[in-house]
């Protein structure tokens, strides 16, 4: 414990008599998630360490570029005023891409559920709260594996140091390579996971207000299925940030592995000049490029238990995040499970102890909460992404029945005609009601 | 469209320039490459977003200074040949925007 202080130049905790200090609960990463435990933990008087790899809070973080509010507001009081917003989202997009066919839905209001902003720039403000709360941040410090000591998680390892504590709350991320290491998990599959990568693209927040039609703060949500992954099952995403774009797009990885063909940057380049989105950033520059892995197939990745004897696991590393297709939830997910083991935590403080049999009311909370309730819900739809044609076959048969709809010569057809026309020799009738259905009871 | 505006691709590696690390002095990313000859589609080559492994005559070949720490390589190698973990002491991508 002396060696990682000391390597990290606190100079405030060495004041303290750092061997025989005992922290209630070590939390093993800054993101969403565990900052939003340990500003739980340490309003409610917990000695609480906060463990980050990056030199600051959000350095590894990486994210789409939405957060949905609601929750977040019942975590931190007055959130809306403090945090780090960029733009409200007023505007969503749901685009199907074929060639140089797009066909689009678009929902505008006047108010807003949630906001854009940079998950660095989130992440540093949240582990900030916990700091302001009380709890102890340390940075630079990458946790290898947790202490167990008769099958009971009593500390962290980070190198040759062991920290002890009483109870560990796991936020590591998506990777979880603590939870791996120390047994817990097995390593991740390529069918659990999708690849995102980023370009954030500098614009002024003129250009983008005139450039997508906004005003002041307000923000667009743009979601793109179809050709723009050139066939790989995924999609793309657009999010107006204050002064600049987050363009990205996120591939499943198992599929990524035999139908990528090329280096993955030239698909995302690809989407950058592609006639019908470059021109809304066309003054832009690279500002940064970023990756990052996201939950999938959630019902796998979820350990059966999100807890163990000295152990609660929140966040990605426990798999919480919804992914819809057209809407993404992974921080609004994270922080409210920090939240609750952080509950879960106060639970076992009262009942003697944290036990697994103590800590398994983590597992109610989420299952009482939006968490669990929302992922049951939408069990099903991982099992739709396997289906290639929602990919590439019915982005393109809107397309055609926009097309056949509105580009006339002379002729109107009726509507039927139209996608009796456009789905030619591409789809019989019955597989396209089938999907129809198992889409609208899944999604 | 009546000023043309010449766009181009660009490189990885002038992508990556707008990045912020500060690399490591000893490799996060340790690949047993005599496992790579027998590896059929060499995923790593084409999905890690850095281009972090790169082929050269048959061979693969890696550097780990420009990985943005997603963990991708790890998963989708077929013949379990690359070691990866995180790098220590706040080092590695530094990430601004994203």
């Amino acid at each position: 414990m002396r060696k990682i202080i000391k390597s990290c130049g606190i100079t405030v905790v060495n004041k303290m008599d750092v061997a025989s200090y005992r922290f209630d609960v070590v939390v093993v990463g800054a993101g969403p998630a565990g900052s939003s435990a340990a500003y739980t933990l340490a309003k409610r008087g917990f000695k609480v360490l906060l463990v980050e790899r990056g030199r600051t809070p959000g350095a590894k973080n990486m994210f789409g570029g939405r957060v949905y509010v609601s929750p977040l507001k019942e975590i931190y009081p007055d959130f809306e005023n403090k945090a780090p917003i960029h733009r409200w989202v007023t505007r969503e997009r749901v685009s199907l891409v074929d060639g140089d066919n797009m066909t689009t839905l678009e929902y505008e209001a006047r108010d807003s559920k949630s906001f854009t902003t940079y998950l660095t720039q989130l992440s540093g403000w949240m582990a900030k709260q916990a700091e302001e709360a009380g709890a102890l941040l340390l940075n630079e410090v990458t946790v290898d594996r947790l202490y167990i000591e008769d099958d009971f998680v009593k500390g962290i390892v980070v190198g040759e140091e062991v920290l002890k504590t009483d109870v560990v709350i796991d936020a590591e991320g998506i990777n979880r390579l603590v939870l791996e290491r120390s047994g817990i998990v097995p390593k991740l599959r390529p069918s659990q996971v999708a690849l995102g990568i980023k370009e954030v693209i500098k614009l002024s927040a003129e250009e983008i207000n005139t450039n997508f039609g906004l005003e002041g703060n307000e923000g667009l949500a743009w979601i793109l299925m179809g050709d723009v992954t050139k066939g790989v099952p995924g999609g793309a995403f657009i999010y107006t940030n204050r002064d600049s774009v987050s363009l990205g797009l996120v591939v499943y990885l198992k599929d990524a592995i035999y139908k990528v063909d090329r280096h993955i940057s030239n698909y995302i380049e690809e989407l950058r000049l592609h006639p019908l989105l470059n021109k809304y950033i066309r003054e832009g520059r690279i500002m940064e490029y970023s990756s990052h892995l996201i939950p999938e197939d959630i019902g796998s990745i979820m350990p059966s238990k999100p807890y163990y004897n000295g152990l609660l696991i929140a966040g990605d590393a426990g798999g919480f995040l919804l992914n819809l297709g057209y809407t993404y939830r992974g921080v609004d997910f994270a922080a409210y499970s920090g939240y609750l083991a952080a509950k879960a935590v106060e639970y076992g403080h009262d009942n003697g102890g944290y036990s697994e049999e103590n800590l398994s009311v983590y597992k109610k909370y989420l299952e009482e909460s939006f968490i669990l309730k929302q992922l049951k819900k939408f069990k099903d739809v991982h099992s739709l992404m396997k289906k290639e044609r929602l990919f590439e076959l019915y982005p393109s048969l809107a397309n055609h029945i926009a097309r056949e709809l509105f580009h006339i010569d002379y002729e109107s057809p009726k509507i039927l005609e139209a996608i009796k026309r456009a789905k030619e020799g591409k789809v019989g009738w019955f597989t396209l009601l089938r999907d129809l259905y198992e889409v609208s009871k899944k999604l | 469209m009546n000023t043309k505006v010449v766009r181009k691709k660009l490189r990885i590696e002038d992508i990556l320039n707008n990045n912020v690390w500060d690399v490591d002095y000893e490799a996060h990313i340790i690949v047993d490459t005599s496992k790579c000859a027998k590896c059929e589609y060499k995923p790593c080559v084409r999905l890690c977003p850095a281009e972090c492994y790169t082929m050269v005559d048959d061979k693969v070949l890696f550097s780990y200074e420009g990985c943005l720490e997603c963990g991708t390589c790890r998963i989708v190698c077929p013949e379990e040949a690359i070691k990866w973990r995180y790098p220590t002491s706040g080092r590695g991508i530094h990430f601004r925007f994203s």
